[in-house]
């Protein structure tokens, strides 16, 4: 295997060119078609916010790609699977979910053997970081748009949020992580 | 699994206004909508979002699924949050004021205090003007606007050619990756896999979605190799790109960007240099209550 690490050469996690282009581009799509297939599960009483597995897809772009990569996934896949359901536009909650792509994707550059413990643990930190981050961003802007109070933001709209999308990344992103090592070593990238 | 875009060509005004135009509009509407709670401003803006949405000629058919989820989103917001519990208005109604029912209601036989109080219902009503405009400018894009506009509107709009095309290249992939998930999730039923089998914990369960998520990310990712090959070789990136679907603004298109800007520069002067940002409860309200 071939990689970055036993290689020595060090990660570039702001490129953007070609592949980075089409895996973003693929990462947004497939979270679409991810959250618009499970949109049906919604959290009663929980205010804009639904059970989504497919919040793993930008987590994990953005560790195997970086976090351009992270963030358009997420910020782009969220509209796109908005459009399929027909909700409209909430730019804040596109911009959260592009925020819980790019987290992860600012450790991708720790990141060099995608099965080994320590590159899951620091994964799952991003995780928590990501969606901690992302969904307070998206959860705030409810007191800029609905005029709600602190504690209504917290328990109405970030909670929901950060708890199933937190649980659904931590355990679905070590899943991914490892089978994406397997691809790597095989076809050596 | 078939997806289908919900856009389709009405011959409505909204199909004759340049993309561009419209998400102009659209974000003036968001930023004065939510610049000030002051209800003359806020009605105007909602009367303006309402003569918008009808540019549309969108049916209740069209767009049902968008507003029931908005009605839930709505809900939560206003009746739970402001009407019954109160929080949704801790941030801008001052605590305190006239109660709706100062001797409390009979309900069932019991006597309950509510204490919603005049200021708060109005609230809810603003509240409602303001999100409601937000969602009538918002919800009727994907309805109204072509797929194949999205890429060079956003690259013509000031967005880098790359992250346009990006976007423009994800709405050509989700038919192809529905129909892999639909693909996989069949061929994993063959073999007695469960999507909702209720069995186990909650993290057996979130586990249980694996089967499915695996296959079609990795599938996704190895496909996504050849496609940047391709790319490439047809010298992808290496100068400024053209678009195959065409913007050109018309003299309407011109007079929506004025009003646009003009609705939101009044808006702005009226809430910060007029002081009509804040939230205030009009004489007429409180009459009803008396």
């Amino acid at each position: 295997m071939q990689d970055t690490h036993t290689t020595g050469k060090k990660k570039n996690i702001w490129a953007f060119g070609t592949k980075q282009v089409v895996y973003a581009a693929i990462g947004a799509a497939l979270y679409a078609v991810v959250t618009w297939a499970f949109n049906i599960w919604q959290i009663p009483g929980a205010g804009n916010v639904g059970i989504r597995p497919a919040v793993v897809i930008p987590m994990f772009f953005g560790i195997a790609f970086g976090p351009i990569v992270g963030f358009i996934t997420g910020f782009v896949g969220n509209i796109l699977a908005d459009m399929l359901s027909g909700y409209g536009f909430w730019l804040w909650w596109d911009l959260g979910n592009g925020v819980m792509g790019l987290i992860p994707g600012l450790f991708s550059a720790l990141i060099y053997i995608y099965n080994e413990k320590k590159s899951i643990l620091l994964g799952e930190v991003s995780v928590v970081l990501g969606v901690a981050l992302g969904m307070a961003l998206a959860s705030v802007s409810e007191m800029w748009v609905s005029g709600a109070d602190i504690n209504t933001v917290i328990f109405a709209n970030f909670l929901p949020a950060f708890i199933t999308n937190v649980l659904w990344g931590l355990v679905l992103l070590p899943i991914l992580m490892v089978a994406y090592a397997a691809i790597v070593q095989r076809s050596g990238r | 699994m078939l997806v289908a875009w919900n856009y389709r060509y009405r011959n409505s005004p909204m199909d004759h206004i340049d993309p561009r135009a419209r998400f102009i509009f659209s974000f003036a509407v968001l930023f004065s909508a939510t610049t000030t709670w002051n209800p003359n401003i806020l009605f105007a803006v909602f009367l303006i979002a309402i003569t918008w949405y009808s540019l549309g000629r969108l049916t209740w058919k069209d767009t049902r699924l968008g507003w029931f989820m908005i009605s839930i989103m709505l809900f939560t917001m206003i009746v739970v949050n402001t009407i019954i519990t109160g929080g949704g208005a801790g941030g801008v109604v001052p605590p305190g004021g006239q109660l709706v029912w100062p001797d409390g209601v009979l309900i069932f036989g019991k006597h309950l205090n509510l204490g919603l109080t005049v200021e708060r219902l109005w609230f809810a009503v603003s509240q409602l003007m303001r999100i409601l405009s937000i969602s009538l400018v918002f919800i009727m894009i994907p309805y109204t606007m072509d797929s194949r506009a999205y890429g060079v509107t956003f690259s013509k709009l000031g967005l880098p050619d790359r992250l346009a095309y990006t976007m423009e290249l994800s709405f050509r992939f989700i038919p192809t990756l529905a129909r892999n998930f639909q693909v996989t999730l069949d061929a994993q039923r063959a073999r007695g896999f469960e999507l909702d089998a209720g069995k186990g914990n909650i993290i057996q369960k979130i586990r249980q979605v694996a089967p499915l998520l695996i296959p079609v990310t990795m599938n996704a990712i190895v496909s996504s190799e050849d496609i940047a090959n391709a790319m490439d070789l047809r010298g992808f990136g290496q100068r400024k790109r053209t678009w195959l679907y065409q913007l050109k603004f018309q003299w309407w298109d011109w007079a929506i960007i004025a009003f646009s800007i003009l609705m939101l520069a009044t808006t702005l002067l009226l809430a910060y240099r007029f002081d009509m940002r804040l939230f205030s409860v009009p004489h007429w309200w409180y009459g009803l209550f008396n």
